[in-house]
Parts: structure tokens; sequence; C-alpha cells
């Protein structure tokens, strides 16, 4: 598939074809840090001094340009669709091959970035449990009841923190709760869900 | 196979991946990592450069020292959690493939280190919060915006505890007249001598 780039996108990018290649190199080092880390003006302004343009400009640039990236990535562009999706910025041969080479290099590590800024669920970290008897209570005496603690631990992922989960269960709803899980575990050998699985592969 | 030092279930396949491992290494050396995963264990932190020089002989990679670390931590933690006695863990290990000196060894660092497992393994167990700190202090009201005359005992308690879900410290203060701390402590004292008669 192609790539549509906006009118406003190609005005920004078109500063490139201005720049020396090792420039645009440089721009692609900021803007794969740009998603890392954010980024800071000062780096802008030390290009801006350098190129002798403003500083709006060399950031409009760095900015078009990671979103260019991002965007590859995003659809996975093979690199005859990459270049096609360029070609509409009329660049020279020599930058659309370091723009390519810039893409491929990125793409590794940009898709396991993007990967992480997805809303994420709460995910099981770990379990700690401890097996109790309540023997007497200050209502009743004398009783034998079982009682099992459990205490869940559930991780965000990427920033989020860990947040804890306390639960007592009885034991016939320990093991209502086995039986469920196995059940569930049982459905990944049913033939509907081996369908399935052989057609993602 | 069931082992008991895998609680009566099978042993996992990294486990018996991870024993041929092991045996690349000299009996004296495992013993010696042995005694740094027991420290690791008993919570006062692991040595990675002693590790790293233990296992250079037998030319392990990053991965195999992180492999071997997480066996023996396996077979240790679960043996103790078990209450695995020395012979049957050794019979059991030399079933999975270990050789003998390594299995002497292991299981005698087991043996002493043992009770100091078991202690460590215990404080580590669930606990619904804590009570870190009792304070109390007996005041008493003279009078009040309501009555001009009270004259009665009250006490002051602050219960420190670490929460059950949070894990941080929070802090309780209640009041209590003197017919209410009277009924408090004599349930308490009932359910003292409940958890003396269970000991």
């Amino acid at each position: 598939m192609l790539l549509v780039l906006s009118e406003q996108h190609k005005g920004h990018l078109s500063f490139m074809s201005s720049v020396e290649p090792e420039v645009v190199a440089e721009f692609g080092r900021i803007a794969l840090d740009f998603l890392r880390r954010g980024t800071s003006p000062k780096i802008y302004e030390a290009a801006a001094r350098k190129l002798g343009a403003s500083v709006e400009q060399v950031q409009r640039a760095v900015e078009g340009l990671m979103f260019l990236v991002l965007e590859s990535c995003r659809h996975t562009l093979s690199e005859t669709d990459f270049l096609d999706s360029i070609l509409v910025l009329g660049f020279s041969q020599e930058l659309n091959n370091t723009l390519l080479q810039l893409y491929l290099q990125q793409s590794a590590q940009v898709r396991p970035l993007l990967a992480q800024l997805a809303p994420t669920l709460p995910n099981y970290h770990s379990l700690e449990w401890r097996l109790d008897v309540n023997m007497s209570s200050r209502a009743l005496r004398q009783q034998l009841c079982p009682v099992t603690t459990l205490c869940l631990s559930l991780s965000r992922g990427g920033t989020g923190g860990s947040e804890r989960r306390l639960l007592q269960a009885r034991p016939a709803t320990l093991l209502h709760l086995l039986s469920a899980l196995e059940g569930a575990l049982d459905t990944l050998k049913s033939s509907h869900t081996r369908r399935i699985l052989r057609n993602i592969k | 196979m069931r082992f008991r030092f895998c609680g009566d279930l099978d042993c996992p396949d990294w486990v018996l991946a991870e024993i041929s491992t092991l045996a690349k290494l000299s009996s004296v050396k495992m013993k010696l990592l042995c005694a740094q995963v027991l420290k690791d264990l008993l919570g006062e932190g692991i040595d990675y450069d002693k590790v790293t020089k233990l296992t250079a002989d037998a030319k392990f990679e990053s991965g195999d020292i992180k492999a071997s670390v997480a066996v023996l931590s396996f077979i240790l933690s679960n043996a103790a959690k078990h209450d695995v006695d020395c012979e049957s863990l050794s019979s059991e290990l030399q079933q999975l493939g270990l050789p003998k000196e390594h299995t002497t060894g292991l299981c005698k660092s087991y043996e002493d280190k043992h009770s100091a497992l078991r202690e460590r393994l215990k404080e580590m167990s669930l606990r619904l919060g804590r009570l870190e700190a009792v304070s109390w202090r007996v005041d008493y009201t003279l009078s009040s915006s309501e009555l001009r005359d009270i004259n009665e005992p009250c006490v002051q308690l602050k219960l420190q505890v670490q929460g059950a879900e949070s894990g941080a410290s929070e802090t309780t203060v209640v009041s209590v007249s003197a017919e209410k701390f009277r009924v408090l402590l004599c349930e308490l004292k009932q359910a003292q001598n409940l958890m003396n008669s269970l000991q």
C-alpha cells in the first residue's frame, strides 16, 4: 500500500532537500530519540545554527521525518512501497536512498516501541497464597473453617507500576476456580481453536 | 515421574535440561555456586562477579550462568518448601542425571542451611498487613462543652499497621471509653488464651 502524505507534511519535509544527506541521517537519529525519550529545544537550536535555518523549520522537518517513519512502520511498508510513497516529494535519488536506509534501520526498533504505546489491561504478575484455618472468632468458638487468602500481583505494561489485590476463597470456591481455569486451557485443544491457530500461522 | 522435591509433580522440562549444564561444572565449583545461591535465597544478595569467576572455567556464557543459578534456586527453594530430607533429594537428583559428587555437594549445602531456609520462607509468606507499633495514652476528661462535670478516664490508642494491599505504613488513632476498653481487653485476653492453648 502507499502512504498518502498531506500537503502540510510535504511542505515540512521539503526542507530536507536543501541539506546534506549526513544531516538527514542526523535528523533521523533525533527522530528516533524523540520516540524513546522526547526531545529538547537545545538539539533543534544547535542544528538550526549549524545549517543557518530557523528553529521552526528544523523542528518541522524532524517531526515530519519522524511521522513518515512512524506511519511506514505502522503499516510495515516494503521497500518499494516506501520509495513510491516518497517519490511524490520529488527528492533526489540519493536522498531517497538515505531515507530508505533510515527507515530500514529504524523499523526494527520502532515497532516494539509502538507496541508498548497501546492501552494495556493489567497483566498477571504473580500469585501468593496462604492456607489458614479459622478456629474461633469473637462470635463463635470451636469452629474449623479452612480459608485460602490469595494475593494477586498485577502489573501494567510499560510505565504503570504494580498493584496488589487481596482475595479470600473457601475450598469449594477454589476448586471451582481451578476447574474453570482448566476448562479454559482445554479449549486450546479443541478443533475450532486449532483451525484458527493454523490459519494465523 | 513424580518427584518429592517438585511437590509430587513432574519435574519441569527446563530443570531437566539445565541439570546437564550444571554437570559441566566441577563438583567443587558447584558447591561454591550452591553457597552463593543459598546466600541469595536467604536474602543476603548474590555476588555476580564471584559467580562469573566460578563458571569461567567451564566457559559458561551469560545465558548458561543465569540458567544454572535459576535451576539451583529452584531445586533448593522447592526442597525447603516441601521439607524434603537429604537422602530423598540426593536420590531424586541422581535419577535426573546429576552426577554423584555434585549431588553430595548440593545436599550437604542444603542440609547445613535447611532450617535457616525454612525460617526465611516462613517470613516471606503472605501476611495480611502486620501490626508495627502500638502506643497508648490514658486521659481523664474533666468537662466539655456539652456537660460540665464528666470525670471519666479514656484511652487513646495509636496503631501503626503495614497496609495489606498497599504495603505502606498506615496509622489509625482511636479513642476508647473505659467500658468499651474493658470489653476489648477481655476479648483480646480470650483470644490470647486460645492462641496459647494451640501452641
